[in-house]
Parts: structure tokens; C-alpha cells; sequence
């Protein structure tokens, strides 16, 4: 212990501990700044709603504090996080709370040195400046040892990361490179400055402080103070308007770049085109690439997955859309020829079945649907069977949010006119668009799979049980984007035997077929199919049953086996 | 002693090869999985361009082949080379030691269910062109009843990314124009339809088969590809595509479609031609050595190929090759 | 009056100076373009084509015949579904090429 109350060895620390709260405290009034005023209120408001306001408190303790969700998905890297984060907040904390223990130090208050200012950088080299109790010594020697077993793992994870279960990581320029190895050594100079008191080891401890406070702001690392703020935000209710303002920019900047869904995406089968992933999407972003993060949002085929391995829950699908929202047309469309569109069916029909394009180029699904329908003795009626109108969801994935309009407005009219109380879809990419979309009050939105679940269940459709073995693919606008996992699952239990794919419901692999993209090539499409094939041919079904008309497609074109969507199982096991 | 030629499949291009080699004075000997030798062949009712009895060629390529030691319902199960040339296990326990191996096991009908758009296998009315010739050659099918209209879609499986075929199939064209006029001698009242989108109609005859399509059947091609096909209320086909040299998209009322499928390699054969190391061509035929000189020569000595395993190819062109390939074996055999 | 000839334009397509700018600005992102056997599977299966002249295999010749305005014009019909790019023969992006071309 050294009886002083000032070296010159903190400033680096100091200095860089100022930078870092004014850069934040800027950028958090930027980020609020640039939120609509609508938004804006919805923030304001649900920051006083006891609900949203538990969530945030829940939330921000959980996946700041805690971090459950890395631990959910890999119990490696969630010690590795949680020991690098949590034990460097416990030393925080625990270094504040050791300034309680001090005695008043001789002559502070006579040289005008007054505590609210050593308070700043006392816990950050406290066992310099004065003597930790035993109980204190032993916790803060506990989390500085447990921070750096977090760090090696690290270590060991950038040299091999097969070993820590990552396949692909990261891949980081200067900057963020230079701020890691500053993280990395933090500590252990820390360690040895405390140990050994050699003056040269606290001199570099807080540079490194600096070093790692100063680039943070520039760097990955800004999501250590921004996550809180994107959680607040993610809890108001908002949705990314543009690419890079408000609450898309607080998204930025609280990824981690942990690269998680790089090996998630179904992409990455191709290595080249690792690239194409969220991570990097979000990094070019934070780098105000445009040309870049533009052509990345057009190849993602906006399946899911990487909002559902996301440990900061990124919206990432969502500011892609902003971002292809933002490209500026030189020919609008014009679909007024609609207008004069009528449909000349009158029915009194209670059930509206919209096949959507997609099926129309599987006549299977359709005349399943038929069979089913009619052995159920529901009255229907088909609302394409002649063409009809696209749902409007392509037109949205493309970003011509406006002239997606007058197809859906169309489309509520027909439907509104047939005086259905349920519409019933095949194509779980009109089933988003209808569910997220449309203004249908009173009308129920059902997709095939829901409806046919629901008729076994009510009894109105008996099936026969068969020795085969299915193994089910979660179409991605189904699954991910609704939760609808058990009932495809329970009817296909009901007839057959259900084997499990290697990945699964909210981890299952996109076809390869998406919408979504406009940049992959049939190529890199096929190479995604054969990869997602070999996941769900894992346990060797007989039978691959999806429930999307794209993925069937899609899949028939690779697949080993029969692939079948599951109206087509039911409607050939009907007793 | 004479040599053993161990050649695997007995269709047209096995039992030209193997009549070949007989009268070279080698002994041939067929392996092949069905009950009886001709191949696709011998399922065909009339040959293009000039509707000759399929059952002629096939009878007398049968009594070429009466001599030469055959095995029925037979498949190879195992091939290794040896010293001498190699050692085959037969699926009857058998065992064959030959000098050198033809590989003629021909192609595989593409599966019309794959294109499923087509609707063959949702709808009864739609056809492939094998079923249709199987009419031709029985006189029976319960689907077809007097249709007063028919299409042919051409280019089924075939020239199509979609299904992974982007080659075209080269017969089907002519065979095409062929059951066009013959369904017109069985029903002449109906109207008949070819939807194309070239007509390859380029051997001796074909040309003269298309004009006697127009002059005396009046058979009406449609420059476009069918790319939907729906059943309506009566249970008839409705066709959509579009009229490429009208330039507009047009919907038809069918009362029979038909299907004109593609070759494909046969894959039955996949695991012996793995054993042998024979690769495939980009078309996922097999790769033959070079495609002037050593169209029956292979990566590997002493392995050949001849007739539609390595492309799509008509019955002349099969049977070229299977004799060449005997000019091939036999120069082999000589070195 | 009548002067012996007359002065309706002529309804030749002009090869000679055919302003191929979109056209080829499409081909260099999208290089199968050239692919295209016009069989016409596009237009028959178009969700727009059942209400309107949309013809995507029209539009690609239209661009390759240095008629611009009609093809700018056609395309504002396209719903952008997919349908053609999915019964696509050729494996040609269409969607992506018909996206391009408003931009």
C-alpha cells in the first residue's frame, strides 16, 4: 500500500473513462433524437407501464448481467461471456463498494484533494492506494482469476473454435483486433500490478483501460453500454425505420459481433458467403458502408434464423427490410388494373381457401386441400382457383412497402366480399403477410396445418396410422416467424412415425427457396438445399413432409426421398 | 480358349455389341436385371422417322444374340480388376472373369411426378410418351378414351434447371411428331397439339417425318412451354402456356396430355460404375474419354461404354456405337 | 392532297442504332439474361400476365430491341411474385432482373 492519494498513472484511465461517458451520454440523445415522435411516446410511455417496465428490469439483468441466452445456446461461450462481463462488473461494483471501508486518509481534505474525486478512479486501482480487507481481497482476487480463466477460453477460441463448438468466427479488422488484445491484457496486468506492485504493470493496466475506452465507442465493444438502451427500446414496441437512425442505430451498436449466427445461417454452407451474414451485415453498417450492407440485405433470404440464435435478440431481418425500403425507385408500379378486377363467385361459403401463387405450381397441395375439405364436410370455397392476386408479401420483401397496397387492398376485398368467417392458406408466406398485414376483423387467418389439426382434433377428418417414418421441415414464415411448430407436428404423429431432423422448429434450415433473397444464384440455392436435405435426412425417414409449396419445391429437386407437403400425407390417409 | 467380354445390360446397345463381338470370334456374355433382353426397345411400338415395327429390329437383334451366353434377372454385384482383367460377382452367386467390361446399361425414363406442375400422377388424363406407346403397342389404357383433344408437351425433364437436366434429350422431338400422327391414324377426328420450343429434327427422314406431320395429319405445333396444367369442373386438363409466336399467354381444354419424357442416366447402375471409377459428365451421364475418338473408352482400361450411357441417343446412334465399341474391345484385346 | 408517297415512320425495329444501355447495365449483374430459349413458361404462368400484357420474355426482347418506353411501361404491372422465376427453365433470376430494371 502506498500512502498516496494522487499518481499519475490514473489519468490514462480518467481520461478515457471521460471520453467514454460523453460519447454515450451523445449518442443516446442522437438515438432518442432520431426515434418519430410516435415512437418516441411509445418509449417515453412504456418506460412508466409496469409491464414493459418489469420486462426491462427482467430483460437488462438477464441478458446483461447474466447473459441466459448465450448460455442457452452454448454453455461454453456463456462462461466465457459471463466470467469476462459479470466478473469485471463484480470487481466494479465490489471496488466501489471497498471505498465505504475507507478511513479518511491523512491530509486529503488539507491538499484539496476531495474524495468525490479519488472516489472516480480509486475502485479502478484501489489496491494500490490503500489496503483491501480480507473478505474483499479474497472476492476481488475470485472475480479477477474467474475473468481471466473467461479469457482464456477466448484465447483458445480465436486460435480453435471447433473446440469451444464454433465452426466459423469472426472475422475483424485493425481496430477491433487491437481493442481485443488491450481486453485480453487488462486483466493479468491488473493481476501482476497488485501482486508485484512493479509500477511499469499499473502504468499498463490503465493504458489499456484507455485503449479499450477509447476505441470502444468505434468498435464492437460499444454494446457493453448499449444493450441496455436497445432493450428498453425493443421493449416499447418499436420497429427499425431506417437503416441507420434511432432504433435501428441502437441495434448497431449492441451487436456484439459474436458471430453466432454465422454458423446459423443457412448461407454459411458456402463459406464465401459467410459474409452475407448478420454479423457482418450489422458491422458494415456500424461502418456506414452502404454499397456493402445494400447488397447484403438483398442476398439474406430473411428465414429467421439469426434473430432466433441472436444472444442480444438483433432484429436484424427487420432493418435489412428497412434498409431495401430505403433504395430509391426510377419506375413505381402501377397496379390500378386491379380495380376493374371482380371476382363473379357468389357463395355462402364459411370457409375461404386462398391457394397463393406458390401453389398454384403444386397442384398436389391444392386438390389435397380439396379432398380434405370436402371429407370434413366444410363448406368452401376456392378463392384462386382461376388466378387470383398475389398476397402483396413479395412486393414487401422487396421494400415497395407502398405499392404493396393496392394487391392487399384487392385482395381484403374479395374476402370481405365472400362473407367467410376463416380463410385458410397454404403458403406461409401469404399466411405472414395476411396475419401481419391485412385488416380482416372477424375473419380468421388459418394456415393449412392449424386447420387440418384442428379437424382431426375436432373429429370432423379421420386418419389411418401407417408404419412410416416422416420427418417434418419447418417452412421458416410458419415456424419462426410464428411459433407454429405443434401442430404440423401432431398431425403428422396422428398417421405416421416422426423422426426428428437434425435441427429443429426455431433452429430448422431454410429450403434454399426463399423469397426473401434476390441476389443468390440458383447455385448458392442449391448448395443451401442440399445442406438443409442432409439436416433433415439425419435420423433416414422415409418421407420428408413439409408444409410451404416453395419448400416443396425446393426440396424435390434434391431430396433422396419423397417429399410431400402435409395436406397430401393427410389427404392420402384418409379413412 | 476364347476371351470373356462381360457386358452389363442387354438392350440394343448390349446385344449389337455383343453380336459384334461373337462374329470377331470373342465371347461375349450379357448380364442383364430384367426378365428378357431389348431394353427400352422392346416396349416401343413404331420406330421414327418412317413408323417402322419397332418388334422387327428387336426380333432379329434377338436372333443375332441366340448363341451367346446370357444371364436373365441378373445384376452385377461386385466388380474388381485383377491381373488378367477382372473378376465380376453376379446377383446368382456367379462369377464372371472377363478381359474387359462394356458398360451399355442405357437410360432411365425421367419421372414425370418430379415436374410436378405437369400433374402427371394428380390427374388420369395425363400421359407419359412410354404409356402412350405402351397404347400404341397393346391398344390398352383405360385413360385414354377417345380424346378429341391432345397436346404433347415437349421437353419434359429435360433442358430444365429446375429438375437438374439442362440437356436436351435429343429423341424426343421426332418421337413427339411420330405418336402425333399416330394417335391421328387411331382418332381422326381429334385436334392435336405439340407445344415446342425448337423441333430438333435433324436425321435422315426426321425433316420429312415434320412435313408429313402438317400435310397429312395436320398436327398443330405451338411455339411455347406448358407451365401449368389444372383439371376443371369436367375433369378435363386445362393447359396454361404462352403462344411464344402470337406473343400471348393462352389456356386450353384437354382431353389428353402427353408427357414427353426424357432420358436420364440409368442409376441402377451407380455402384458398379463407382467400383469401376467411371465419372459422370456434367450431364450425370458417364464420362466417356473423348467425344470424337474415344466416345467407348473410359478413364479406366479395359472399361467401355457404348449407347445412351453416356448421352441421350437414338437407336441408329446406339447401334453405331455398339459396334464400334467391338472395334474398340477387340483392338484392345489385340495389343 | 396527294404527294405520291407518304410519311408514317416506319415500323421497322432500327438495329442499326439500338440503345442497348439498360439492357446491357442488367447483363452485367445478372450474366444468365443471355440464357433465355423464350419458351415462354413466364409469361403463361404470370400473376400480372392474367390480368394485363405483362410478358416478361416480351420485356427482355423489348430492352434487346432498344424499346425502352414500352418495357418501362410493362413492368409497372409486375407484382413481383416469383411465379416466373420458380417455372424458369433456365434458372434466370427474373425477379432480381425485374427488380433491377426499376431501379
Amino acid at each position: 500500500m502506498n500512502s498516496q492519494i494522487f499518481h499519475p498513472f490514473v489519468l490514462p484511465f480518467v481520461l478515457g473513462m471521460a471520453f467514454v461517458l460523453t460519447y454515450c451520454v451523445v449518442g443516446l440523445l442522437r438515438v432518442i433524437g432520431q426515434l418519430s415522435k410516435d415512437d418516441r411516446k411509445k418509449f417515453w410511455r412504456s418506460l412508466v407501464t409496469p409491464k414493459t417496465a418489469w420486462a426491462n428490469i427482467r430483460d437488462i439483468v438477464g441478458d446483461c448481467l447474466f447473459h441466459v441466452k448465450i448460455w442457452k445456446r452454448n454453455p461454453v461461450l456463456g462462461y466465457m461471456h459471463t466470467a469476462i462481463a459479470f466478473g469485471w462488473f463484480m470487481i466494479i461494483v465490489i471496488g466501489h463498494i471497498m471505498l465505504f471501508t475507507l478511513k479518511p486518509l491523512e491530509g486529503v481534505d488539507v491538499e484539496g484533494f476531495p474524495r468525490m474525486f479519488t472516489n472516480f478512479y480509486y475502485p479502478i486501482f484501489f489496491k494500490y492506494f490503500a489496503e483491501e480487507t480480507p473478505v474483499f481481497a479474497f472476492l476481488m482476487d475470485f472475480f479477477l482469476l474467474m475473468i481471466i480463466s473467461g479469457i482464456l477460453i477466448a484465447v483458445v477460441k480465436k486460435i480453435h473454435s471447433k473446440i469451444v463448438g464454433v465452426k466459423r468466427i469472426m472475422h475483424f479488422g485493425f481496430a477491433d483486433n487491437m481493442i481485443r488484445f488491450a481486453l485480453w491484457t487488462i486483466f493479468p496486468f491488473r493481476l501482476i500490478a497488485e501482486k508485484t506492485n512493479i509500477m511499469a504493470f499499473w502504468w499498463l493496466y490503465s493504458i489499456d483501460l484507455f485503449v479499450f475506452m477509447f476505441m470502444l465507442p468505434f468498435t464492437r465493444y460499444m454494446h457493453i453500454p448499449t444493450e441496455a438502451l436497445f432493450i428498453l427500446l425493443r421493449h416499447a414496441g418499436l420497429k427499425p425505420r431506417e437503416p441507420r437512425k434511432g432504433y435501428a442505430l441502437a441495434q448497431i451498436y449492441s451487436c456484439p459481433s459474436c458471430g453466432l449466427c454465422i454458423d446459423a445461417c443457412p448461407m454459411s454452407v458456402n463459406d464465401k458467403n459467410s459474409g452475407n451474414t448478420s454479423a457482418y451485415f450489422m458491422k458494415r453498417l456500424r461502418n456506414g458502408d452502404k454499397e456493402e450492407s445494400q447488397r447484403i440485405a438483398e442476398t439474406c433470404m430473411q428465414c429467421g434464423k439469426c434473430v432466433a440464435v441472436c444472444p442480444v435478440s438483433i432484429e436484424s431481418c427487420d432493418i435489412k427490410m428497412s434498409q431495401r425500403e430505403a433504395v430509391p425507385y426510377a419506375i413505381n408500379s402501377d397496379h390500378s388494373y386491379l380495380d376493374a378486377y371482380e371476382s363473379n363467385e357468389t357463395s355462402n361459403a364459411s370457409v375461404l381457401y386462398f391457394a397463393g401463387c406458390m401453389t398454384q405450381l403444386t397442384p398436389k397441395i391444392m386438390r389435397a386441400m380439396k379432398q380434405i375439405m370436402e371429407a370434413a364436410g366444410e363448406k368452401y370455397e376456392f378463392m384462386d382457383k382461376d388466378g387470383g392476386v398475389c398476397c402483396g408479401r413479395p412486393m414487401l420483401l422487396s421494400g415497395k412497402t407502398v405499392e404493396a397496397q393496392a394487391m392487399m387492398a384487392k385482395n381484403t376485398e374479395l374476402i370481405k366480399k365472400s362473407g367467410a368467417k376463416r380463410l385458410v392458406l397454404s403458403c406461409p408466406i401469404c399466411y405472414k403477410v395476411f396475419k401481419e398485414e391485412y385488416q380482416l376483423e372477424g375473419i380468421e387467418i388459418l394456415h393449412h396445418t392449424q386447420y387440418i389439426d384442428e379437424l382431426i382434433k375436432q373429429g370432423k377428418l379421420k386418419v389411418d396410422k401407417n408404419g412410416t417414418n416422416y420427418v417434418y421441415h419447418d417452412p421458416c414464415e410458419l415456424g419462426r416467424a410464428f411459433g407454429v411448430y405443434d401442430e404440423p407436428r401432431e398431425v403428422i404423429e396422428s398417421i405416421g412415425n416422426l423422426r426428428k431432423a437434425k435441427s429443429e422448429k426455431e433452429l430448422s434450415i431454410c429450403c434454399g427457396g426463399s423469397l426473401g433473397s434476390f441476389k443468390l444464384t440458383q447455385q448458392e440455392r442449391d448448395e443451401i438445399t442440399a445442406n438443409s436435405v442432409n439436416d433433415l435426412m439425419y435420423n433416414n425417414p422415409d418421407e420428408i413432409v413439409t408444409a410451404c409449396p416453395l419448400c416443396l419445391k425446393t426440396f424435390a429437386r434434391k431430396a433422396p426421398v419423397a417429399v410431400k407437403d402435409i395436406a397430401e400425407v393427410v389427404a392420402t390417409n384418409l379413412i | 480358349m476364347k476371351e470373356n467380354i462381360l457386358i452389363i445390360g442387354g438392350g440394343a446397345a448390349g446385344m449389337e455389341a455383343a453380336t459384334q463381338l461373337h462374329k470377331m470370334g470373342l465371347n461375349p456374355i450379357i448380364v442383364e436385371k430384367s426378365e428378357a433382353l431389348g431394353g427400352h426397345i422392346a416396349q416401343w411400338d413404331r420406330l421414327f422417322p418412317a413408323f417402322h415395327p419397332a418388334k422387327d429390329v428387336v426380333e432379329q437383334m434377338l436372333d443375332n444374340v441366340k448363341d451367346i451366353k446370357t444371364y436373365l434377372n441378373t445384376e452385377v454385384t461386385d466388380i474388381q480388376r485383377n491381373n488378367d482383367g477382372f473378376h465380376a460377382v453376379l446377383s446368382n452367386n456367379e462369377t464372371i472373369d472377363a478381359k474387359a467390361v462394356i458398360l451399355a446399361t442405357g437410360f432411365d425414363v425421367f419421372k414425370a411426378e418430379r415436374k410436378q406442375e405437369y400433374g402427371y400422377g394428380i390427374y388420369n388424363n395425363v400421359i407419359t410418351s412410354v404409356e402412350l406407346e405402351e397404347f400404341f403397342r397393346t391398344g390398352k389404357d383405360e385413360r385414354i378414351n377417345h380424346p378429341k383433344k391432345i397436346g404433347f408437351v415437349h421437353c419434359v425433364g429435360a433442358r430444365d434447371v429446375k429438375v437438374c437436366n439442362t440437356y436436351c434429350s435429343k429423341v424426343c422431338c421426332t418421337t413427339a411428331l411420330k405418336q402425333a400422327c399416330e394417335i391421328k391414324e387411331v382418332f381422326p377426328d381429334a385436334e392435336v397439339y405439340t407445344f415446342y420450343m425448337d423441333l430438333r429434327m435433324f436425321g435422315l427422314g426426321y425433316e420429312d417425318l415434320y412435313l408429313k406431320s402438317q400435310k397429312d395429319f395436320d398436327v398443330k405445333c405451338v411455339r411455347g412451354r406448358v407451365c401449368e396444367v389444372s383439371e376443371d369442373m369436367d375433369g378435363k386438363i386445362v393447359i396454361k402456356a404462352e403462344d411464344t409466336l402470337f406473343g400471348k399467354p393462352l389456356k386450353m381444354t384437354l382431353d389428353l396430355l402427353v408427357l414427353m419424357c426424357s432420358m436420364e442416366k440409368n442409376k441402377s447402375i451407380d455402384a458398379i460404375q463407382q467400383k469401376l471409377g467411371i465419372a459422370n459428365n456434367s450431364d450425370g451421364f458417364m464420362q466417356n474419354k473423348d467425344m470424337y475418338l474415344g466416345m467407348n473408352d473410359t478413364a479406366q482400361e479395359g472399361v467401355f461404354v457404348a449407347g445412351a450411357c453416356t448421352a441421350p441417343k437414338s437407336l441408329p446412334d446406339t447401334i453405331g456405337e455398339a459396334r464400334s465399341v467391338a472395334v474398340e474391345v477387340y483392338n484392345y484385346l489385340n495389343k | 392532297m396527294d404527294f405520291g408517297f407518304c410519311l408514317s415512320p416506319s415500323s421497322h425495329v432500327k438495329m442499326d442504332n439500338v440503345d442497348l444501355t439498360t439492357f446491357n447495365r442488367l447483363k452485367e449483374t445478372n450474366p444468365d439474361i443471355n440464357t433465355c430459349i423464350a419458351c415462354g413458361s413466364c409469361t403463361a404462368t404470370c400473376t400480372a400476365g392474367h390480368f394485363t400484357e405483362m410478358s416478361f420474355r416480351r420485356l427482355l426482347l423489348m430492352l434487346q430491341r432498344g424499346k425502352e418506353d414500352e418495357a418501362k411501361k410493362m413492368i409497372q404491372r409486375c407484382m413481383l411474385c416469383g411465379k416466373c422465376t420458380l417455372v424458369c427453365s433456365r434458372g434466370i433470376n427474373i425477379r432480381k432482373i425485374l427488380l433491377d430494371i426499376t431501379r
